[in-house]
């Protein structure tokens, strides 16, 4: 069981997906093939990548200008849509990059109805160490 | 009592600022100077504009529906998170604050 599947089984669930930092996508797991594709999980991924550079600028940014902390590393990025929300993780690639490993495990996300969406369990689930780790 | 001050009586809600859609900040309750809150409610209404411009270029180019207009963000740091719905930015703990009920509340109080 991969966490791929664990995320499936959130309430709501539409896709989850693996994707590389530059965007492309890996591997993915679909609910609804009607209504979500992996090209459109592909464009997704890459817009996913897009924000969580901007948003890591930002982080940094707000930190050296307010000298408040905690901001940075950006762990996950959420955008909820009128009906979809996707939420993505950089975490263990962070945790990677802190000990000094240069091969990194790629950005994972989910797709979810908002109407069942549970936010804080997705962020459990992505948080989660692989086994082996 | 403003009715955006009420979020901060939820668990793990530190920061909350309501901007107009210029940015510029109408009201800002909790843990931060009023001149960082001011910056807050400028980066809020930038990223919230740039979210509604990802998600109406998504829709456009796989012909989904159901992304736009968008609702709302979550940036999620190492210990402190930032949520955004309409003209409301939140700043939380990013362990321990329910999420689920912060961006429910939010998602009402930008209502009124």
């Amino acid at each position: 069981m991969t966490k791929l599947d664990d995320l499936m089984k959130l309430p709501g669930a539409m896709a989850a997906f693996e994707f590389r930092g530059s965007g492309e996508l890996l591997e993915q797991r679909i609910a609804y093939p009607d209504r979500i594709d992996e090209s459109i999980l592909d464009l997704l991924a890459h817009m996913c990548a897009a924000n969580m550079s901007i948003a890591t600028m930002q982080a940094r940014g707000w930190e050296k200008v307010t000298t408040m902390k905690g901001f940075y590393p950006v762990q996950e990025f959420t955008l909820i849509g009128f009906d979809w929300s996707v939420v993505v993780s950089g975490l263990h690639r962070e945790q990677y990059k802190q000990a000094g490993k240069f091969s990194l495990p790629p950005f994972m996300g989910v797709v979810m109805a908002n109407d069942k969406a549970d936010y804080e369990a997705a962020f459990t689930i992505l948080e989660q160490q692989e086994s082996g780790q | 009592m403003s009715m955006i001050r009420r979020l901060l009586a939820l668990d793990g809600v530190n920061v909350v600022c309501h901007f107009r859609d210029d940015g510029y900040l109408i009201e800002g309750y909790g843990l931060m100077s009023r001149n960082d809150m001011g910056r807050l409610a400028r980066f809020a209404r930038d990223y919230r504009r740039m979210i509604q411009g990802n998600a109406d270029q998504l829709a456009m180019f796989t012909n989904m529906r159901g992304w736009t207009p968008p609702r709302g963000w979550v940036v999620r740091g190492a210990t402190q998170s930032v949520c955004g719905v309409a003209n409301l930015v939140c700043v939380v703990d990013s362990s321990g604050a329910p999420l689920n009920e912060i961006l429910l509340e939010l998602r009402e109080v930008s209502h009124w």
